[in-house]
């Protein structure tokens, strides 16, 4: 939109991110105006964000239970397509089951979490995108939307709270 | 009469006092950026003996491994020692041996992360890459000990032409999907972490590693989103893939333990082979660690001495177990007093390869025992790597008394026979040299220090005036 614009506002330590991040909402901005792009994990808590949503958890649970059927039927489905009868066991033996099932399980459940991580995040992600490499060097930038015509009084309450610069964000290829 | 005790020692400060905190590696931070190039540099620096010893390791995969490899094909197994009674020989030892080798990464790395231990930070990921590379080489050893390899896609779990299925009843089923899964999992669980230390390296490369670096990070940020991703999925991971590790290696162990031979059928079996692995993957995590900070540049700062003294803990605590174990096993089977696994016993104590399983209880259990308790050896690297080596030619021997050795007696000993590797010994040596080979091109790769979780360290830990001390305090961040 022509009226808005996005800015990145660099900090050099949480703090001052922190103190950022509720006076912007001071300025009228909601949490989804805002992100917050680090080189490290940094609570939600810490920065006074809201807690963020992941499906990470419910796809690997998804996983699991996938991973159980396909073990099930490995080894109580298989006998049935075509009977292998070894030594004495019966043909649908539980204790062996456990084994194949439990493998199966895991590796449901951690195959889908993996997978998860790249749904949510929408990885890979090659196009140009809002990002400056002192990121990658523990810097904090604080990503936000705000209306054009308040440009200068955004970037002056950035700098107040000791934003190392602030300036438009770039769509730059990673 | 008034009597004053004398201490008969010489009086010795206490050692808290003397220890200077910065001797930390979470208590001597250094700016990030800082610490990125030193990372980046320590993958660039590299002199040209680095890439004599590449292309040496190189040869000898090709020959030893390859050609060896090639040769056993073209001619069968016959060409290698394994025969009646011992089908089993040096590549199934191998392919325990390299198990238990992959199982340092992940109980370095999981275990450690899911009680929080914070000395794990700087060389997770060096152990990480042991997990991947090991498993490399049981892979390996597993497809040699088929002999005809090109019929390996049978354990596939998927119907033959005939619509017959693999028996999934078998242990050896068992043993393929387990590894499998572990495979897998530990490659997952690699990558993951390593995403954003890749777009750190992205962010200073130029060139082919820009483009390399560029499509491994996947066009990571390190959003708000994608850190809460990643670091839930790392968590799931991080409980998931231990009881898989546990698994994998008790199930190496039922390979063994389900078959009624003596010496093998022990219902000890399981936690003993776990035990094992993480003895032998401990001390090639300290070889690792040392080879690594003696050999590239600015490692020194991250891997220091405290390193080597935590893991030398966990490493005495296992030799503990491990020798619990070992006892176990052994004074159920003498006590049992069974002929046969009487004479199998005697057959180990003095027999031909009698030297073997002395050596393997001097090694695994008496050396790291003596070396272990005192903290200044602990903290000496050059004993640690030193102790390493020795412990892990210990824990090849204790699979080869298991496998080929406790093989040659059975319950006809009319088949007894000793067992003479052939093929196998070049073959061995080309998995070593691949394993070190593999390791030495990641590292000029792979950021083998996660900056962003040493950084993340460094963050929650500061010193705090207690009393007349300073002492450490950690803030919960995570």
């Amino acid at each position: 939109m022509a009226d808005t614009i996005t800015l990145l506002a660099l900090f050099q330590d949480v703090d001052p991110a922190a103190d950022a991040i509720e006076r912007l909402r001071k300025l009228g901005l909601d949490d989804g105006q805002m992100n917050v792009i680090s080189g490290i994990p940094v609570l939600e808590r810490v920065l006074g964000r809201p807690k963020r949503w992941t499906n990470v958890p419910r796809l690997a649970l998804g996983g699991a239970g996938l991973g159980i059927l396909l073990g099930l039927f490995l080894v109580y489905g298989t006998p049935i397509l075509f009977a292998v009868h070894v030594g004495g066991q019966p043909l649908y033996p539980v204790p062996p089951g456990i084994i194949i099932v439990f493998e199966m399980g895991m590796l449901g459940l951690m195959a889908a979490s993996f997978i998860g991580v790249f749904l949510d995040s929408y990885f890979p992600a090659y196009k140009p995108m809002e990002y400056i490499p002192a990121i990658s060097d523990g810097k904090i930038a604080i990503l936000f939307t705000c209306p054009q015509k308040d440009q200068a009084r955004f970037v002056k309450a950035m700098q107040a709270e000791g934003a190392e610069s602030v300036q438009p964000a770039e769509r730059r290829p990673l | 009469m008034a009597v004053t005790a004398k201490s008969l020692l010489r009086p010795r400060a206490h050692t808290e006092e003397e220890e200077d905190p910065t001797e930390h590696l979470l208590l001597d931070p250094r700016p990030r950026g800082e610490m990125n190039a030193m990372v980046m540099e320590s993958m660039h620096t590299t002199s040209w003996k680095f890439w004599i010893v590449t292309m040496v390791l190189a040869l000898i995969v090709a020959v030893c491994l390859f050609g060896a490899w090639g040769y056993m094909i073209a001619n069968g197994l016959g060409v290698a020692g394994v025969t009646k009674p011992e089908y089993w020989g040096i590549f199934l030892v191998n392919t325990v041996f390299w198990i238990g080798i992959s199982h340092a990464g992940t109980f370095v790395s999981a275990l450690l992360r899911v009680l929080k231990v914070e000395f794990r930070r700087p060389f997770t990921r060096a152990a990480e890459l042991m997990t991947t590379f090991g498993l490399v080489q049981a892979g390996l050893s597993i497809f040699m000990h088929l002999g005809r390899v090109w019929l390996s896609y049978w354990l596939f779990p998927y119907p033959n032409e005939r619509g017959l299925w693999p028996n999934f009843h078998s242990p050896l089923m068992w043993d393929f999907m387990a590894i499998n899964t572990y495979l897998l999992a530990s490659t997952m669980y690699l990558f993951m972490p390593l995403i954003p230390d890749l777009a750190m390296a992205r962010d200073r490369s130029t060139g082919w590693r820009k483009v390399f670096y560029r499509i491994l990070s996947l066009g990571f940020r390190g959003t708000e989103g994608e850190w809460t991703h990643l670091k839930t999925a790392m968590n799931i991971f991080a409980f998931a893939i231990l009881p898989v590790m546990f698994s994998v290696h008790t199930i190496v162990a039922w390979d063994f333990a389900m078959a009624t031979r003596p010496g093998w059928s022990s219902t000890v079996f399981g936690p003993y082979f776990v035990v094992g692995a993480l003895h032998s993957g401990l001390a090639a995590v300290v070889v690792v660690l040392f080879i690594i900070s003696t050999t590239m540049k600015n490692m020194k700062y991250f891997i220091r001495p405290e390193h080597f003294d935590g893991i030398g803990k966990l490493m005495l605590m296992i030799t503990m177990t491990w020798g619990y174990f070992f006892f176990n096993d052994y004074i159920v089977e003498w006590y049992g007093g069974e002929s046969i696994s009487r004479t199998l016993q005697k057959f180990l104590e003095t027999g031909p390869l009698a030297w073997m399983w002395i050596t393997m209880l001097v090694l695994n259990f008496v050396i790291p025992l003596a070396v272990l308790w005192n903290r200044r050896w602990r903290r000496t690297p050059w004993v640690m790597f030193g102790l390493g080596i020795l412990i892990n030619i210990g824990m090849w021997f204790e699979r080869y008394i298991i496998i080929p050795d406790a093989l040659t007696i059975n319950r006809m000993p009319f088949t007894w026979r000793v067992y003479i590797p052939h093929v196998e010994i070049p073959l061995t040596i080309g998995t070593f040299a691949l394993f070190i080979l593999l390791y030495m091109l990641a590292s000029r790769l792979i950021p083998l220090v996660p900056v962003w979780e040493v950084q993340e360290g460094q963050m929650a830990h500061t010193l705090r005036k207690f009393g007349k001390a300073k002492v450490a305090t950690k803030a919960e961040i995570e």
